[in-house]
Order: C-alpha cells, then sequence, then structure tokens
C-alpha cells in the first residue's frame, strides 16, 4: 500500500464513526417518516424476534408475526423492517395480501451494529403497528474489509 | 447482460383446500452491500437482489423490496393459502440484470 492509498483509507475510517448514536436515530426516523407518512405508529399486534446476543451481524436470523385475521376485509399490507443503527436503516419490506394466510415471516438480515430494530405493520385499513427488539452485535457487518 | 443463479424453493408438493401452506426460497447471491471498501479504500460497488414476487397461478400473492441490509443468499419463509391445483413462480431480479425465475406444482384437493 502505497502512501497515498493509506491516507485515503486512513480518511475512509476516520469517517466511519460519524454515524453517531444521534445520527442513526434521525436516520430511522426519516426512514420510517418515508414509509407511514404522517399517520401515526400505534404499539402491539407486532412481534419481532431476533436473538438478543448476535455473534456475526453477516447473518441474523429474525421472525416477525403480525396478530391479523388475514381475511378479505382485514389483513396485513405490508411489514417493514427498520434496523437504526445501519447506515441505510431500510432493511426489506414484505408486502403480503389476504391470500397470505398468516402474517409469519422469517428471513436473515445484516446488522451493522448493536441497535434496535423496528418492524411496522402496515394493515389494510391503513392503521400502522410497531414492534421492535434490541441486540448485541459482537462482530458487525460491514466492517470486514 | 443477464446474470442468474441457483435457487431453491421448498413447499409440499400437496395440500387441502383451504390450508395454510409455508414456502421457504433461498436464492445464491452474495447481496455485496456497496458499503465495504478494499484495502486501498476503494468503494466496491453495490450488487444486490432488489425484488422478490411470487406469483400463485399468475394472480400476485406475495412480494418483498430487498435492500442492502439482506444478508447474502437470501432466505425468505412466508405463506399462503391453498386455493385451487396450479403452479407457483418465484421470480427475483436485481442490480446489473440479475434474474432469475423457478416454478413449482401444487396439487390441492
Amino acid at each position: 500500500m502505497n502512501r497515498r492509498a493509506f491516507v485515503f483509507s486512513a480518511a475512509v475510517a476516520s469517517g466511519l464513526p460519524s454515524f453517531n448514536a444521534l445520527g442513526e436515530v434521525a436516520d430511522a426516523t426519516q426512514a420510517v417518516e418515508k414509509i407511514v407518512g404522517n399517520k401515526n405508529v400505534s404499539r402491539g399486534r407486532v412481534t419481532l424476534v431476533i436473538p438478543p446476543l448476535v455473534e456475526n451481524g453477516n447473518l441474523v436470523t429474525m421472525k416477525v408475526s403480525v396478530e391479523s385475521p388475514m381475511t378479505k376485509d382485514d389483513y396485513v399490507q405490508a411489514i417493514h423492517i427498520v434496523a437504526e443503527g445501519n447506515p441505510l436503516p431500510n432493511v426489506v419490506s414484505f408486502y403480503l395480501s389476504s391470500r397470505s394466510g398468516r402474517a409469519v415471516i422469517t428471513t436473515r438480515i445484516r446488522l451493522g451494529d448493536s441497535q434496535r430494530v423496528r418492524a411496522i405493520a402496515h394493515m389494510s385499513d391503513g392503521s400502522f403497528w410497531q414492534g421492535d427488539a434490541s441486540t448485541l452485535v459482537t462482530i458487525a457487518a460491514c466492517a470486514e474489509v | 447482460m443477464g446474470k442468474t443463479s441457483r435457487t431453491l424453493v421448498t413447499m409440499p408438493a400437496s395440500a387441502k383446500k383451504g390450508d395454510i401452506i409455508e414456502i421457504r426460497i433461498i436464492v445464491q447471491h452474495d447481496m455485496e452491500s456497496g458499503f465495504r471498501h478494499t484495502e486501498t479504500g476503494q468503494r466496491v460497488p453495490r450488487d444486490i437482489i432488489r425484488d422478490f414476487l411470487c406469483t400463485y397461478n399468475d394472480v400476485e400473492v406475495f412480494r418483498v423490496e430487498l435492500h442492502p441490509g439482506m444478508g447474502a443468499n437470501p432466505m425468505i419463509i412466508f405463506t399462503t393459502v391453498a386455493t385451487e391445483s396450479g403452479t407457483l413462480e418465484f421470480k427475483w431480479t436485481g442490480d446489473d440484470g440479475y434474474a432469475s425465475s423457478t416454478t413449482s406444482q401444487l396439487l390441492v384437493t
């Protein structure tokens, strides 16, 4: 590695800590606002399960379930996963229908830091419900070169 | 220029009408986040799957929007109601012309 490359990578490295705690939550709040608009997000009905201690943030199994009868008139339209401590808070969005039968989804996500992860459910009547889970991450995703 | 990769779908071959069936999909993909840098400080460009779509006899039943926060080799377990015998199609599309699809048959009794 020559000197210039070293200076550049050092600059990149020093730029990373700029994702401070306040900035993260602000980013996530913005991401949530984009999803829900000016609607009110109520707590409850959504259960998000993530291991409380994660060894490797690159592959974290999470399960989200939403209490809903899942009938033609009352079902979950969408579930959005927002990770407050990730450089990009939007992680994944699921779009369901009354034909889903159950609003239960399991997937694997990346976590950039120890943080709170939120799941926001968009119901067919237009209301939003939220559940969250906090976790400790020992080795963060996107840390390795 | 298209890219494809190995995909895996696990679901029952038959079900009773009205049953909720569980579908497990895994697709082989690095999901390069676009947040990593090489040793020389160069950013590795983003290369991820953006969308997943599941259709049941050509009717959309489940859709996913993926972002760089999804883990490599995306795995998703979801459900659908068995309404009639037919074909379920699973389609993935992503950056750099990535596209792949696979189908499964379901017999409903």
